[in-house]
C-alpha cells in the first residue's frame, strides 16, 4: 500500500484554526456572502412569506440525508464537523453569491461576443458550470487552507466538495422555488414550491451540484495528498477533476436532446438518463474506487493486530465496504435483534477509530480506541452474536431495493404530474 | 507582537488568492461585461423573431440590447431600447385564458417594491389577429405599459418603461411595433 491513498495526520501538527490566517480571511468572506444572501431571504420573505417558508423547510429537510450520505462516504476517518458545516456554508453562501452576477455577465458576455440565440441555447451551459464549478471548488481549496491535516485523502477531498456542492444545491434550490413562484404571478402561492421541490429536488437532484462538486473535489485531495508524484502530476489532475465536473454540469445543463425524444413522461426520463447517467456512473465508480483503496489502507492497519477480540478477519472483510457493513448491521439484527445492530455499529465505528490512530505517525495511545471495541465485543457476546461478519446477500434483500426504487420513482411522478410539473 | 511566520505568510496568500478569484467572478466579469456594448442595430421593417414562432417589427430606430434577448424554439424574450426608453416582448407556453394572462402579469407588476397599475384594461389586438389586453402602470420616476395575448398555449407580454417625456414621445411608434406581433408557426 503506497503513502498516496492516504497521508495519515500527524496529530501535533494540527494547529487551532483561530491561529491560521486563512481561517480568519474565509470566515470574512463567509460573513459578506452570508449578509448578501440574507438580504435576498429578505426580499423573498417580504414578497411572498409562506413560499420561502416552505421552501427552506422542504430544501432544509431534503439536505439531511444527503448530508448523511456524504458525511457517512468516509466512515474510517470521519471529518469534524465544523469543517463539513464550513463546507456546506461556503457553498449555499459564498459561491451562490458569486455565482449569480458572475453567471449573469458570462451569459451576456455569450450574446454579446455570440449571439442573442447562441446564449439562448447555451448560455446557461457554458456560463453556469463556468463559475459555478470555479467558485465551488474554491471551497475545497479554502478548506485545505485552513485545515490541510484534515484533507488525508482522495476520498476527503471528495467529501468536503459533495459538502460544498449539497450547500450549493440547497441554496439554489430555494432560489429557483421562489423564482417560479415569481413567474407564476400568482401570489404567496405554494403549489409552484412543492413542483419545484420534486422536479430540482428529486429527479434533478442526485446527479447535480453535489456530484460534480464531489469530483473537483477529489482532484483537490489528489494534489494534497500525493506528494510522491511531482507536482505538475498532481496539478494535472486537479484540473482535470475540475474540467470533468465543468463537462458533466454543461452536459447536464446543454440543449442536447431536448425535442430528439417526444415530450412524454418516457421521453423526460430518457433524456434524464441521457444526460445524468454517465457522469453520475463515473463519478460513482471513482468515489467507490477511492473509498474502497481507503478502505483497504485503514483495514491494512487493523490487519496488523494479532487479537481477535479486536478484530476478526471475517470482520476486516466487512469492514471493507459500506455495503458490507451494513450487511453485517442486518445479519446482527436478524440474529439478535436490534441492539445487536446497534452494538455493530459501536463495534465498526470503534474499529474505523483505532485503525485511524494505528495509522498516525505519532499513534501513543490507542488504548481507549481498543477498550471500547472491547466492551463492544463483550456486548455482543452476550446478546450471542459475537463477530460482526457480513451475511450473504440475499435476493429478497435485492428485490425490495428494485421495487422500493420503482414505487418512489412512480409516487414522484404521479406527483409531478398532479402539479402540472411534467 | 507575535510576527507572522513563513507558513502563515504563505497560508494568507493562498487564502488571498481565494478571494482574488472570487473577486474576478463576482465583480471582475461584470466589469467586462459592462465594458462592451450590448445594443445591436435591427434592420428597419423587417420582423424580428422573439421566440417560439413569434415575430414583431421593431419600432424605426430601435435598437435590440442583447443581454435581454432570447430567443428560443418554446419560448423567447427580447428587449428594444428606443433612446432611454425600455420595450420588451416575452413569449413563454402558458395554459389559461386572456383574463387569466392579464392578471398573472398585472400581479407580477404590482408584486414589484413601488410598481402599481394605473388603469382599466382596454382590448387591443393585431394586424396578425391577435387579440389582448392593455394597461398602464407607474414607477418611482418612471411610466409604463403593458399588453399581453394568448394564441395557442402561449402567452405573449408587452412591456414598455421610460420617464413620462420619452414614453410620451416613443409610445405611438412602439404600440404601432406591438401590433405587427405575428405567430408564423406552432410551438415546438
Amino acid at each position: 500500500m503506497t503513502a498516496s491513498v492516504v497521508r495519515p495526520a500527524d496529530g501535533s501538527r494540527e494547529v487551532a484554526l483561530v491561529r491560521v490566517p486563512a481561517f480568519w480571511v474565509v470566515l470574512a468572506v463567509l460573513v459578506a456572502g452570508g449578509l448578501w444572501m440574507a438580504r435576498l431571504a429578505g426580499e423573498f420573505f417580504t414578497s411572498y412569506p409562506k413560499a420561502t417558508a416552505l421552501s427552506l423547510l422542504l430544501f432544509a429537510l431534503l439536505a439531511v440525508p444527503f448530508w448523511l450520505f456524504v458525511a457517512e462516504l468516509d466512515f474510517f476517518e470521519r471529518e469534524p464537523t465544523r469543517l463539513l458545516v464550513l463546507a456546506f456554508a461556503w457553498g449555499g453562501l459564498v459561491a451562490t453569491t458569486v455565482s449569480i452576477p458572475g453567471g449573469v455577465a458570462l451569459e451576456d458576455l455569450v450574446a454579446k461576443l455570440g449571439s442573442p440565440g447562441l446564449a439562448a441555447s447555451w448560455g446557461a451551459a457554458l456560463a453556469g458550470p463556468s463559475v459555478e464549478e470555479i467558485a465551488k471548488t474554491l471551497g475545497v481549496v479554502a478548506i485545505v487552507l485552513i485545515a490541510r491535516a484534515q484533507v488525508n485523502s482522495v476520498l476527503d477531498g471528495v467529501v468536503y466538495g459533495a459538502m460544498v456542492g449539497l450547500g450549493f444545491q440547497i441554496a439554489e434550490d430555494i432560489v429557483f422555488a421562489v423564482g417560479a413562484v415569481a413567474l407564476a404571478g400568482q401570489g404567496d402561492q405554494l403549489q409552484p414550491v412543492i413542483a419545484t421541490f420534486l422536479l430540482r429536488g428529486f429527479l434533478g437532484g442526485i446527479w447535480s451540484h453535489t456530484l460534480f462538486s464531489a469530483l473537483a473535489g477529489a482532484g483537490i485531495g489528489y494534489l494534497v495528498v500525493s506528494r510522491e508524484r511531482g507536482r505538475p502530476h498532481r496539478m494535472g489532475v486537479a484540473v482535470l477533476a475540475v474540467f470533468g465536473a465543468w463537462a458533466s454540469h454543461v452536459l447536464w445543463n446543454a440543449p442536447l436532446f431536448v425535442d430528439g425524444l417526444g415530450n412524454g413522461v418516457l421521453a423526460l426520463l430518457g433524456v434524464l438518463l441521457i444526460k445524468g447517467l454517465p457522469p453520475l456512473l463515473l463519478i460513482l465508480l471513482l468515489v467507490r474506487h477511492a473509498h474502497d483503496r481507503e478502505a483497504d489502507y485503514y483495514v491494512g492497519r487493523l490487519a496488523t493486530l494479532p487479537d481477535p477480540a479486536l478484530v476478526t478477519p471475517g470482520e476486516l472483510e466487512a469492514l471493507r465496504s459500506g455495503s458490507r457493513r451494513a450487511s453485517a448491521r442486518r445479519l446482527a439484527a436478524d440474529r439478535a435483534g436490534r441492539t445487536a445492530a446497534a452494538a455493530v455499529r459501536r463495534l465498526q465505528r470503534a474499529q474505523a477509530r483505532l485503525a485511524v490512530e494505528l495509522s498516525r505517525a505519532d499513534a501513543g495511545s490507542t488504548a481507549s480506541w481498543e477498550a471500547a471495541v472491547r466492551e463492544q465485543r463483550a456486548v455482543l457476546r452476550q446478546l450471542g452474536h459475537a463477530e460482526a461478519v457480513a451475511g450473504r446477500v440475499s435476493w429478497r434483500h435485492r428485490a425490495e431495493t428494485v421495487v422500493t426504487t420503482v414505487v418512489a420513482i412512480a409516487v414522484l411522478w404521479v406527483a409531478l404530474s398532479a402539479l402540472g410539473g411534467a | 507582537m507575535a510576527r507572522i511566520n513563513r507558513r502563515q505568510l504563505t497560508n494568507l496568500l493562498g487564502a488571498l488568492g481565494v478571494v482574488a478569484t472570487l473577486g474576478g467572478l463576482a465583480f471582475g466579469l461584470p466589469a467586462i461585461d459592462r465594458s462592451l456594448p450590448a445594443e445591436r442595430a435591427v434592420p428597419d421593417g423587417r420582423p424580428y423573431p422573439v421566440g417560439a414562432g413569434v415575430t414583431v417589427v421593431p419600432p424605426r430606430g430601435a435598437t435590440v440590447d442583447v443581454t435581454g434577448t432570447r430567443p428560443g424554439d418554446s419560448e423567447g424574450t427580447v428587449l428594444f431600447r428606443l433612446g432611454p426608453v425600455r420595450y420588451a416582448i416575452a413569449v413563454r407556453p402558458f395554459r389559461g385564458d386572456l383574463a387569466a394572462a392579464a392578471e398573472r402579469l398585472r400581479k407580477r407588476i404590482v408584486d414589484t417594491t413601488g410598481y402599481q397599475v394605473t388603469s382599466a384594461q382596454l382590448t387591443v389586438g393585431t394586424a396578425g389577429g391577435l387579440a389582448g389586453l392593455q394597461g398602464g402602470y407607474t414607477a418611482p420616476g418612471r411610466g409604463g405599459r403593458y399588453a399581453v395575448f394568448v394564441d395557442g398555449g402561449l402567452t405573449i407580454e408587452v412591456t414598455i418603461s421610460g420617464n413620462d417625456l420619452d414614453l410620451g414621445r416613443s409610445l405611438p411608434q412602439i404600440e404601432a411595433s406591438t401590433r405587427t406581433l405575428r405567430r408564423t408557426d406552432e410551438p415546438r
